[in-house]
């Protein structure tokens, strides 16, 4: 019985890693999937309290999809920690490369309480917009601060790895594998023999589907793949050191299950051996093995397989066995947490938050003039506090144009996505990164939206524009746009590009295809960002820009004042 | 005796076949109603007009000679349409996947061994491109292999002799393998080159276009045109882009024809009439002619209307 459960709970934890893993590579054109590609994000209790809190907003699919987690946990305490969490499997599945010769993994300091000052720390930069909203609506400040917790929940980080980390690197050996098939078919020998090229299609075929288009590049993926790499290796240090001293989910989850009526029951067959003390990777049994904490226990059971008398069990109601005492948190350890909390959200608005994009009325004031976000993404300060930096929007976008800002829009956007032309243009007939955001910090928009979701403005440098200063028949950027917000102006009998800003929503294909070197001669600013603005309003204008061009004989459009 | 040494009765058998052959040919070229026939001493190309997209191209390869006049059995075919823009096959910015799927089907009757549809493009991802423009669908669908070429692990670097401009380029190494290349444009008016047919749809299979556009566009057209003659042009004007070429959106117009030639100038030079311009006018088309790429003068050219 015992041993069956172990196997089952191992099953189940291979079952969740490979759905998180399946989810993960259908998060992509054309997103055909039964269910949403972010489930395990929007499952996540602690993202979908941290949108919800810090924009003081009820966000109803968040809500549906994270009851059943807490709901699991009121019953049965952290077994999502042991059965399900993708995180957790992977620190499983690393242990044994990261552990330390000749310690026993399971002896640590017991740090188990640190996870919930994270908790408290992290739900400090929930409260603090929160408040921040209400007074700014009573006019007493401007609205500022962020929710800090993408910087601890473990599921996404997982996929922000997953994104920044894995995507590139899977892809680049599949493409190096494929390129390498398909230079063979150029060789003299399989040139001679027919039967030898008709083996390699379906190689190439099937490398092709996998990764079709270049490999994908991230900025960032190194401070991702070192954070990655830290938390898992913890685990060489202790069993779990994440799960059991650090995780704010597992904190929250253990809280929840506080009075969970699953225990287990210790039988007086216990002849004190302690092999269930060391075995148990939480180290959640205390010295006497009759009594463990519940909040720490993740229901992997591998307690009652080790017990050689087979004295423990699962029971319902027996509260005997229950040492709640590891839970006293020190007050002022709970103050000092606040304080951190208060900290995240106050230090960034200092420094590098200087650079932070406002706006008043309809202008959007100082900000970073490369901070061009993804359609559908709410105004800058709504969004830095929604986004929880789980990159499914860059995993998903087609061109590899959204990057992790780093630098752009202050420390406080850090990681957030980001447009970045010279890697790829936000193309038009695509709306997937507004339908896999899991807390509409990216809120869904249609493909026809896009001509009037202003992201910012290009803007041409006559300077270095080959057609303008070198007078080359080079329309590169007028034939690519797709908004028809470039025209040609014939200066000297020579066509050159003008823009015209109130059609150009800053989608960024200028400047990607743009034949200047390296930067491109037409760039696109934040100057033009209209977040702030209802899409009615933006629609509104861009209608009234329509109005104003005038058709031209031959159908060339030509605006006026250009 | 060697295999090359022809016996009396393989003689007899080829010159009977040959002269068949062109009594035949004579034949269909009176019942085609050839233009201007005695006036015109240039190339010949072949308008299919009032049909539906796979029996224009039928139409225009017939009048070309047949399908079987290009490829013969066994040999490696390349299409290379236009897939270059994100867009629907309504808009007129990518060749209509009809006439694609049509050729490919011609090619695989006539025996070939392989047939591949490429093309470099300028917006966007693979999968998109293809659903989208429905060139993928269509020509999957009939047979041949579909890749768009973005890896630089499929170009070569090639020197083009002769060349005023463009000395050296790295273009698609599937245009050389290939026995047969048939370049199939879509007809569009274009913001830097006035016009879009064959010769710049060869764009398509090269690795830097920037290149192109820093240096001298004309010429560098021109050029590569020169190196790289397709065995076969079919243009596609059954619906041409009017204005805001080449990706559009623009006005469109159902013209319902297919051009099919050999002489690259000579089917470009008929297809600029389709958007209302000269050939004379076009100066990729022009430099193209002064290096002896082929005809522009639509009097000297043969015109077989079908």
């Amino acid at each position: 019985m015992s041993r069956r459960l172990r196997g089952l709970r191992r099953m189940s934890q291979l079952f969740f890693f490979a759905a998180f893993v399946l989810l993960f590579a259908f998060a992509a054109f054309p997103l055909r999937s039964p269910i949403p590609v972010d489930l395990f994000l929007r499952g996540d209790p602690l993202i979908a309290l941290s949108a919800m809190v810090s924009l003081r907003k009820l966000i109803v699919p968040l809500v549906w999809y994270a009851l059943p987690l807490l709901i699991l946990s009121l019953f049965l305490g952290r077994v999502f920690c042991g059965w399900i969490c993708p995180m957790g499997t992977t620190i499983d599945i690393c242990e044994r490369l990261f552990r330390v010769k000749g310690r026993h993994p399971s002896q640590a300091p017991r740090w188990r309480t640190v996870k919930f000052y994270v908790l408290i720390a992290l739900v400090v930069t929930m409260l603090v917009p929160a408040a921040h909203r209400s007074a700014a609506e009573l006019g007493l400040t401007q609205t500022v601060g962020l929710s800090a917790v993408y910087v601890m929940d473990p599921i996404a980080m997982l996929t922000r790895t997953f994104t920044l980390v894995g995507l590139p690197a899977a892809q680049w050996a599949v493409q190096m594998t494929r390129d390498t098939v398909t230079s063979w078919s150029y060789t003299p020998l399989v040139e001679e023999h027919p039967a030898l090229d008709r083996a390699l299609i379906p190689v190439q075929t099937g490398l092709s589907l996998v990764a079709r288009d270049g490999p994908v590049h991230f900025r960032l993926s190194l401070l991702a793949f070192a954070t990655f790499v830290g938390v898992v290796a913890l685990g060489g240090y202790a069993r779990r050191f994440w799960c059991r001293n650090l995780c704010p989910l597992g904190a929250l989850l253990g809280l929840a299950g506080k009075a969970s009526p699953v225990r287990l029951a210790v039988s007086a067959k216990c002849t004190g051996c302690m092999r269930c003390v060391s075995e148990c990777k939480m180290g959640a049994i205390s010295e006497d093995p009759h009594q463990y904490s519940g909040p720490e226990c993740i229901g992997c059971y591998s307690c009652i397989a080790i017990c050689p008398e087979k004295a423990i069990s699962v029971t319902i109601g027996h509260r005997d066995t229950d040492r709640t005492d590891e839970l006293q948190l020190d007050r002022r350890r709970l103050l000092s947490a606040a304080g951190v909390g208060l900290a995240a959200v106050v230090l960034p608005k200092v420094g590098w938050g200087a650079m932070r994009t406002q706006a008043t009325e309809k202008v959007l004031k100082v900000s970073s003039a490369r901070l061009i976000r993804p359609p559908g993404a709410l105004a800058e300060d709504e969004f830095v506090t929604a986004c929880v930096r789980c990159g499914e929007c860059m995993k998903v976008c087609q061109m590899n144009a959204l990057q992790p800002a780093f630098g752009e829009g202050g420390l406080e956007a850090l990681g957030t996505p980001i447009i970045v032309p010279r890697m790829g243009p936000c193309i038009q007939p695509c709306e997937l990164c507004g339908a896999v955001c899991p807390t509409r910090a990216l809120e869904p928009f249609t493909v026809e939206e896009k001509s009037h979701l202003y992201l910012g403005t290009a803007s041409l440098d006559r300077s270095t524009c080959i057609a303008w200063a070198a007078d080359r028949q080079c329309l590169v950027c007028d034939e690519a746009c797709s908004y028809d917000a470039i025209s040609q102006k014939e200066v000297e009998g020579i066509p050159r590009p003008v823009v015209h800003e109130d059609i150009c929503v800053g989608c960024g294909i200028c400047e990607w295809v743009c034949p200047v070197e390296p930067l491109g001669a037409i760039r696109v600013y934040s100057s033009g960002d209209r977040r702030h603005w209802t899409r009615a309003e933006q629609r509104e204008l861009r209608q009234r820009a329509e109005d104003e061009r005038q058709p031209e004989s031959d159908g060339q459009l030509l605006y006026p004042g250009l | 005796m060697s295999k090359h040494d022809m016996t009396r009765r393989d003689f007899i058998r080829r010159a009977l076949r040959a002269g068949l052959a062109t009594y035949a040919l004579s034949g269909v070229d009176g019942l085609l109603g050839e233009q201007a026939a005695a006036a015109a001493s240039g190339p010949t190309i072949a308008v299919a007009s009032r049909k539906g997209p796979a029996e224009l191209v039928r139409a225009a390869v017939g009048a070309m000679g047949g399908i079987g006049k290009f490829v013969k059995r066994g040999a490696r075919v390349l299409i290379k349409p236009n897939v270059a823009w994100a867009r629907k096959p309504e808009q007129a910015a990518t060749t209509n996947p009809e006439v694609v799927a049509e050729i490919v089907r011609l090619c695989k009757q006539a025996g070939a061994r392989e047939v591949k549809v490429t093309d470099h493009p300028v917006d966007g991802p693979e999968a998109l491109l293809l659903r989208m423009t429905g060139i993928g669908p269509a020509a999957k669908g009939a047979g041949a292999r579909v890749n768009l070429a973005s890896s630089p692990a499929l170009y070569e670097r090639v020197n083009l002799r002769g060349a005023k401009v463009l000395k050296s380029v790295e273009a698609l190494r599937d245009l050389r393998r290939a026995d047969v290349f048939i370049n199939v444009p879509i007809a569009k008016v274009h913001s830097a080159t006035g016009v879009t047919l064959g010769c710049k749809n060869l764009m398509g299979t090269v690795l830097d276009r920037g290149a192109w556009h820093r240096s001298n566009l004309d010429q560098c057209i021109a050029d590569y045109a020169a190196e790289f003659r397709p065995d076969l042009v079919i243009l596609d004007a059954t619906r041409v882009l009017l204005s805001n070429g080449p990706k559009g959106p623009g006005r469109t117009e159902a013209k319902g024809i297919v051009v099919a030639g050999i002489d690259p100038l000579a089917v470009d030079a008929y297809g600029a009439t389709l958007l209302g311009r000269q050939a004379q006018q076009v100066g990729h088309l022009t430099r193209a002619k002064d290096m002896g790429v082929g005809e522009i003068d639509l009097g000297r050219i043969r015109i077989r209307n079908v």
